[in-house]
């Protein structure tokens, strides 16, 4: 095991990644939630399989996604869960009622 | 680990009988642990099917949204997977890829850099979610309610900023 790298791999993405969005979104979905194990389960894991890619990427056995496309539709995702926890509760979401 | 930890997230989601929650106390326990006092207290009860009718359920209560909330009805992979894909999706062709490529490509161990990368990613997520959950024992649920949705659209607006960028 080469410990020098391994440090430089996690200090680099440590650092890069304090108070970048994804840990933002971390915060604010965690923060609007109940279920934080669950929360983190699905961002670790997210974040895990997107790390897995780019080094699978770096190894020259895959190619790039559309990062174009997919940033879209993260925006999207995004943008429906922020309209979501902004819009009053009383008056929507009927369509989801399984009490 | 993972299977502790969606175990420990199934009393409240599940709607478990009465009888079953009764015999796992320590999971209660663990789940009231990091939720608002008042909330958990709420949130289980209803759960239960006791406290529809004694007045004290709040509009956080009969709301029905299953992509943030955990309610019950709403299974806890609903929140598992709709964090999974905002965020995988908004991670890709991020810098922090970016440089776990590079590295990859520099030092060809790609799974010494998977490892050192993967770690730091849940600490990070770590970190994030347990402040989360922190500022929401101090903000009432509307604030925090705002406040991350606001936070959420500044996120979306610049991953389209991103994208106008490339």
């Amino acid at each position: 095991m080469d410990w020098q790298l391994l440090g430089l791999a996690f200090v680099t993405v440590f650092v890069s990644e304090l108070g970048d969005k994804s840990q933002l979104a971390a915060i604010a979905i965690s923060g609007g939630s109940k279920s934080p194990r669950a929360v983190f389960l699905g961002a670790s894991a997210a974040l895990l399989l997107a790390s897995f890619l780019g080094v699978i990427v770096g190894e020259g056995t895959a190619h790039f996604l559309p990062a174009k496309a997919v940033k879209i539709m993260a925006a999207v995702g995004f943008m429906i869960i922020s309209i979501r926890l902004l819009l009053p509760k009383s008056d929507d979401d009927s369509e989801e009622a399984t009490p | 680990m993972v299977e502790r930890l969606l175990l420990s997230s199934t009393p409240s989601t599940l709607n478990l009988p009465a009888l079953d929650v009764a015999h796992t106390p320590s999971l209660l326990e663990v789940q009231s642990d990091s939720t608002v006092v008042s909330e958990s207290t709420i949130s289980t009860e209803s759960t239960l099917g006791v406290a529809d009718e004694t007045g004290a359920t709040s509009d956080r209560t009969s709301d029905t949204r299953c992509i943030t909330e955990e309610q019950p009805g709403c299974p806890p992979w609903r929140v598992v997977t709709s964090t999974f894909i905002t965020i995988f999706l908004a991670e890709i062709g991020d810098k922090t890829q970016v440089s776990t490529l590079l590295m990859s490509a520099e030092f060809h161990k790609p799974w010494t850099v998977f490892l050192g990368a993967g770690a730091a990613l849940v600490a990070t997520t770590l970190l994030g979610v347990w402040l989360g959950q922190w500022l929401s024992t101090r903000l009432s649920p509307r604030t925090l309610d705002v406040a991350a949705g606001i936070l959420l659209a500044l996120i979306s607006a610049s991953l389209i900023w991103d994208v106008l960028q490339m």
